[in-house]
């Protein structure tokens, strides 16, 4: 359990967005490499090793930490990719690696010992045995919480590991176990977790047809949008199918989530860092959130009550459908 | 997919000026800008990957003509077009004028606008999407486009942003004048 101030993690999806993270009072940035090593593979998106280390002087001399994500799962007999991502991201002085495959994990706790491993939400690691095999063989210093777990069970789960835990507070929802995702797989013949691509975008269609505009992955229509209706990125498990007889989100809900309500609860229940999810946002989008923010945390930090973060927060709750996740089961 | 209203459309008056401009040799002074900027800035046309050779069709709603760009660094080509000539191009953009500006200079988050359907796409999706990712990284002024430096960038970034807001607020009262008819 953490005694100290909270961590704010957020996304840096290009240079520019990393500097507007860090000005806008990110204590750390995450970013990945423009390839297939990181799990937000699209095009135009990422950093090459030069940008990253130009990065890292940024964010250092600004008193912010550099995290990179080289989280995707290595190719059998072609695992050099991963470990040169890795080499990379520590002569460019990064602060830690985020990763899951155990591959990327060993090359990085044998070979750059001053470089901090993060274990990355793609691990899925949700138990004291399973952080445990993680800190024991890899030394892994914090985990990055799957979002299935309650503010109690992060609670229960703190009390028993000696690592630092990381909590997404803001942003997209991943429907399956942490991008273990076969439906992108399925329709596109890409993976989220050996490509880095969930969706991918050329393979994406917005069609207009009689009265509505259809939202389509690889041919495959996942929603209809009505004129003048929001239209959102067609993810086959946030898509609208009939089933039953019955036309419905048959896998979720396009919710995204917000527990800006619950920094204080994740703080009470130990956990270290709070990251905001979007690497694919734009630097308009990242500065608004991470002004918000570190408005809350800094109160939540100052003993602020929930009406002052709420108002905070207000904002951000505009537009797009927002939930607590598993944050709050209250189905229980 | 069309736009969803009005929002952010030019008022009459600074729209009819407009169809002046096309007298002028707008295609090859956008070129010429767009050549330049590769010259001094060659990472940014990178970035577009195989997406350069794209031909992007960006329809301002409220203007009468259109823009084909094809970002190919120093090999890049702009031409004023007809709006009939979408379908020649792997890429559509349309909104209004002044909103497609703020996507160049990032006052505005691009994703906001198309969720939102003030600005539409269809055709190749990566293609928009790298186009996207490239401006957003770039941070352009008005000044890199001209390729201008030290204090006249400056006079020229405050004179011609200043102006951008300018519009952008006559173009906002426009709207809400007009609000009532939707």
């Amino acid at each position: 359990m953490t005694s100290g101030r909270m961590e704010l993690v957020c996304p840096a999806g290009t240079p520019a967005t990393l500097r507007a993270a860090v000005q806008a009072g990110a204590d750390a940035v995450y970013c990945g490499f423009r390839d297939e090593t990181n799990a937000r593979n699209f095009p135009g998106l990422n950093f090459s090793g030069e940008e990253l280390a130009e990065g890292v002087r940024f964010a250092h001399d600004h008193g912010s930490k550099v995290l990179v994500a080289i989280n995707t799962f290595a190719r059998v007999n072609d695992v050099d990719l991963w470990k040169k991502a890795a080499d990379t991201a520590a002569e460019c002085g990064a602060n830690a690696i985020i990763a899951a495959d155990i591959a990327v994990l060993d090359h990085v706790a044998k070979n750059h010992k001053q470089v901090r491993l993060h274990l990355s939400v793609q691990a899925a690691a949700a138990t004291p045995e399973a952080i445990g095999f993680y800190a024991t063989n890899f030394g892994i210093r914090r985990v990055v919480l799957p979002r299935v777990l309650s503010v109690q069970e992060i609670a229960a789960l703190n009390r028993a590991i000696d690592v630092e835990t990381e909590a997404f507070v803001f942003g997209g929802l991943c429907v399956m176990i942490e991008g273990r995702c076969y439906l992108s797989s399925y329709a596109t013949g890409k993976s989220p977790n050996l490509n880095g691509v969930c969706s991918p975008p050329e393979m994406v269609s917005y069609d207009d047809e009689p009265n509505s505009t259809a939202a389509r992955l690889s041919g495959y229509t996942i929603d209809r949008y009505e004129p003048g209706e929001p239209v959102g990125y067609p993810t086959l498990c946030k898509g609208k199918f009939k089933a039953g007889g019955k036309t419905s989100y048959l896998f979720e809900d396009p919710v995204s989530l917000n527990a800006g309500g619950m920094i204080a609860g994740l703080k009470a229940a130990g956990v270290t860092a709070l990251k905001i999810e979007g690497r694919q946002r734009g630097k308009g989008y990242v500065t608004e959130v991470v002004r918000a923010f570190r408005k809350a945390v800094d109160a939540v930090e100052q003993g602020g009550d929930a009406i002052e973060i709420d108002r905070i927060l207000a904002g951000q709750s505009e537009g797009s459908r927002q939930t607590a996740g598993a944050y709050s089961k209250k189905w229980r | 997919m069309l736009p969803r209203n009005s929002e952010g459309r030019l008022p009459a008056v600074v729209r009819h000026l407009f169809p002046v401009f096309t007298g002028l040799p707008l295609g090859p002074l956008l070129t010429l800008s767009l050549r330049s900027l590769a010259g001094r800035q060659p990472r940014l046309f990178d970035l577009l990957g195989e997406h350069r050779t794209a031909c992007y069709f960006i329809d301002p709603v409220d203007l009468a003509f259109a823009f084909t760009v094809v970002p190919d660094a120093e090999r890049s080509i702009v031409r004023v077009v007809r709006k009939s000539e979408a379908a020649t191009s792997s890429v559509q953009i349309r909104g209004p004028i002044l909103t497609l500006l703020s996507l160049l200079d990032g006052t505005l988050d691009g994703d906001a606008l198309f969720f939102s359907r003030i600005i539409s796409i269809s055709g190749r999706t990566e293609a928009v999407l790298a186009l996207r990712n490239t401006i957003e990284d770039a941070e352009l002024r008005p000044a890199d486009l001209l390729g201008l430096r030290g204090a006249l960038a400056r006079l020229v970034d405050t004179g011609i942003l200043g102006a951008l807001d300018v519009a952008r607020q006559m173009a906002a009262r426009n709207s809400r004048r007009k609000a009532p008819e939707a």
